[in-house]
């Protein structure tokens, strides 16, 4: 038998409903709170049993499907993988450089790993949008935006 | 009825008012135009900015947007056959070969006089439809309201289309527990927080709209190389006049009408959108038309055109019905409304009528400026707004990136919901990939508080026992269409109904409307 998008997707889910049914009976009450006729464990608890067993449905009726498997060796997970890296970076980024700083060096990181090579369009899509959004929100929306803590140091403001 | 409206008027006639639903057209319909950014994403993009209006303001430039991208997204359809959204994927099949035919021009008119037709004729019956309903709706009681959330729910999966109930169904009750995550709101107990602060408040749904939808998208058209992709170029004097005779007035006029209150209806129902609307009014309008037309259907048929535009347009408006009146989306859009008024402390539902008369109608009044805008200012500068697509791929992607994440960042100031939206990115993305819909996803999320505060209720009124689902009338009736609703596409297949839930109508993605 050969795994089909429903049967992987039906066993995920099948697993998802386990754990979050294992974590739901955990889920602290105050004393009591078992008694009455609607907990904080109710709904979850529900959920876990329902998510199960439409996933054991699907899992059983997968072989059914009509549907294609994806062909995972036209998709580029590696530039995705970069994108959701510089994501990333730029969330610890913000904390540490500010707000202006992290977000050229996104929008020029960005642009490259999407194959923009061009200096100049890297210097005019990024630079003058990156200070005109900044002025529009720390001096036009009066928005206080962290300086970061590396301009901190740097300059001991 | 008549105070309301004029309350509504004055609110929307306000010059601030005005100038939102203007910003939202114009926005929505740059937004709705790229490819594979739809009417969710459009909204949820602009709910940051909406943080900072008054309520009634911020539903008027969302619905803007609204109104905004189901119109940019036909555009694209006619003029690089490339739907922005999946409500708009009918209109490019007569819509681009009147393109390819030298008639883009004629195209887009008519696009947009059926989509003011479908808005107008939507808005009118609303403006009778929503208050009967929401007075109706005032004597519901905690039961009834939680079987209709079960019925809204059932009903998107309903209508998800061939070989995705199971999925939807899945995607919807995986919605119902995230929205667990976080202090439960009767008891106050941390559920699934794993000790972590940064989740005591739960999952905000501007996140995962944006995560799912916004961020998702993006990401999904760089994995399939897609970004490499350039667009037709479009060519401004290749569109051709925009004029429509007198015949071909005549010609459609019937089709819009009858598409109009079609779609209307459709849209009414939970669950269905402007895709199955459009989708369904095609149809029936092929199905009407006369031998020697119908063989012009997907060869650039005026009809063919003018009824899904009618019909999504007027179902766009159908769906705020249960919105407005039983705090219950009617579709992926709607439901991140209701997420961004339930976030300004208003709680949408048959009380909204009452208790924010100015909100409720200045949203319905607000509706038909925003057709006239599209019709007045939108049409003759779409030829403009057509160029802002010339930018190219790789700089516009980043910049989508940035303000989706940098949109979920100034609402909390907080770098985890960054890192949180890349893990719910990456999970989204392999969803995608196997074919599981989002929309019920969200709609779940946004329902599960809800949902889990008129279960509670009904429960300890009726002490515990599940015979509140069955000894109010009004429930089980309602309980029983949601049964009938799930039950409908597994009897369709046995009973003949195959051609109902055709692939056409998987309304999986693509910012269903």
């Amino acid at each position: 038998m050969t795994l089909n998008k429903d049967h992987i997707g039906g066993l995920i889910f099948l697993t998802i409903s386990v754990v979050y049914g294992y974590y739901a009976y955990d889920i602290r009450m105050f004393p009591g709170d078992q008694f009455a006729p609607f907990n904080a464990q109710t709904l979850p608890i529900a959920l876990a049993w329902v998510g199960g067993l439409v996933s054991l449905v699907m899992v059983a009726t997968a072989g059914r499907s009509e549907e294609p498997n994806p062909n995972l060796a036209q998709l580029n997970f590696l530039l995705v993988g970069k994108l959701m890296l510089l994501v990333w970076l730029f969330a610890q980024a913000l904390s540490w450089i500010g707000f202006l700083a992290s977000t050229i060096l996104f929008l020029i990181v960005g642009y490259w790993i999407l194959g923009e090579r061009n200096p100049r369009t890297l210097f005019l899509a990024s630079v003058p949008f990156a200070v005109g959004f900044w002025l529009l929100l720390a001096k036009v929306l009066d928005i206080y935006l962290a300086p970061g803590k590396f301009w901190q140091m740097v300059l001991g403001a | 009825m008549w105070d309301g409206i004029f309350t509504g008027l004055t609110t929307a006639v306000a010059p601030f008012n005005i100038m939102m639903v203007v910003v939202g057209c114009f926005c929505g319909t740059f937004i709705g135009m790229l490819p594979g950014l739809g009417p969710i994403s459009a909204v949820a993009l602009m709910i940051p900015i909406t943080y900072g209006l008054d309520p009634s303001s911020g539903i008027i430039l969302m619905a803007g947007v609204y109104y905004g991208a189901v119109f940019g997204g036909s555009t694209s359809s006619i003029l690089i056959n490339a739907p922005g959204c999946s409500s708009t994927v009918v209109t490019a099949f007569d819509g681009y070969p009147m393109a390819q035919q030298g008639q883009a021009g004629k195209a887009l008119a008519l696009a947009a006089y059926c989509s003011f037709t479908g808005g107008t004729i939507g808005a009118i019956i609303l403006l009778v439809a929503a208050p009967a309903l929401a007075t109706v709706s005032l004597s519901f009681q905690s039961s009834d309201y939680f079987a209709l959330m079960v019925l809204g729910l059932s009903a998107v999966a309903a209508f998800s289309g061939k070989g995705q109930v199971l999925k939807a169904l899945l995607m919807t009750i995986f919605g119902l527990m995230i929205a667990t995550i976080g202090t439960d709101v009767i008891y106050g107990i941390p559920r699934f927080t794993f000790g972590n602060l940064d989740l005591i408040d739960g999952i905000s749904f501007l996140l995962l709209a944006m995560a799912t939808f916004a961020l998702a998208e993006v990401v999904m058209t760089v994995l399939k190389g897609e970004h490499k992709e350039d667009d037709v170029p479009m060519d401004m004097s290749s569109l051709g006049s925009m004029k429509l005779s007198k015949e071909e007035v005549k010609h459609v006029a019937p089709t819009a009408g009858r598409s109009s209150l079609f779609g209307f209806l459709v849209g009414v129902l939970p669950g269905a959108g402007a895709t199955i609307a459009a989708f369904l009014a095609y149809g029936v309008e092929r199905n009407l038309a006369p031998r020697a037309i119908k063989d012009k259907f997907g060869k650039g048929a005026l009809r063919g055109l003018a009824a899904p535009e009618a019909a999504n347009n007027a179902a766009s408006t159908g769906s705020f019905v249960p919105l407005l009146t039983l705090g219950i989306p009617g579709s992926g859009t709607t439901a991140i409304m209701l997420g961004a008024l339930i976030a300004y402390g208003i709680q949408p539902g048959p009380r909204l009528f009452v208790d924010n008369p100015e909100v409720f109608w200045s949203v319905i009044i607000s509706m038909y400026f925003g057709n006239i805008v599209l019709l007045i200012l939108n049409l003759p500068l779409i030829p403009y707004i057509s160029r802002l697509l010339i930018i190219p791929r790789p700089i516009l992607i980043p910049l989508i990136l940035f303000f989706s994440i940098t949109g979920v960042y100034l609402v909390s100031f907080n770098s985890f919901d960054i890192e949180l939206m890349v893990l719910i990115t990456v999970v989204a993305i392999f969803l995608r990939l196997l074919s599981f819909p989002m929309a019920p996803m969200l709609l779940g999320f946004i329902l599960g508080g809800m949902m889990e505060t008129n279960l509670s209720r009904a429960l300890i009124i009726s002490d515990g026992s599940l015979a509140f689902l069955w000894e109010r009338p009004l429930t089980a009736l309602i309980m029983s269409i949601a049964i009938i609703a799930l039950l409908l596409p597994i009897l369709g297949r046995y009973i003949g109904l195959k051609r109902f839930s055709a692939d056409s109508l998987v309304v999986a993605d693509k910012g269903e409307g």
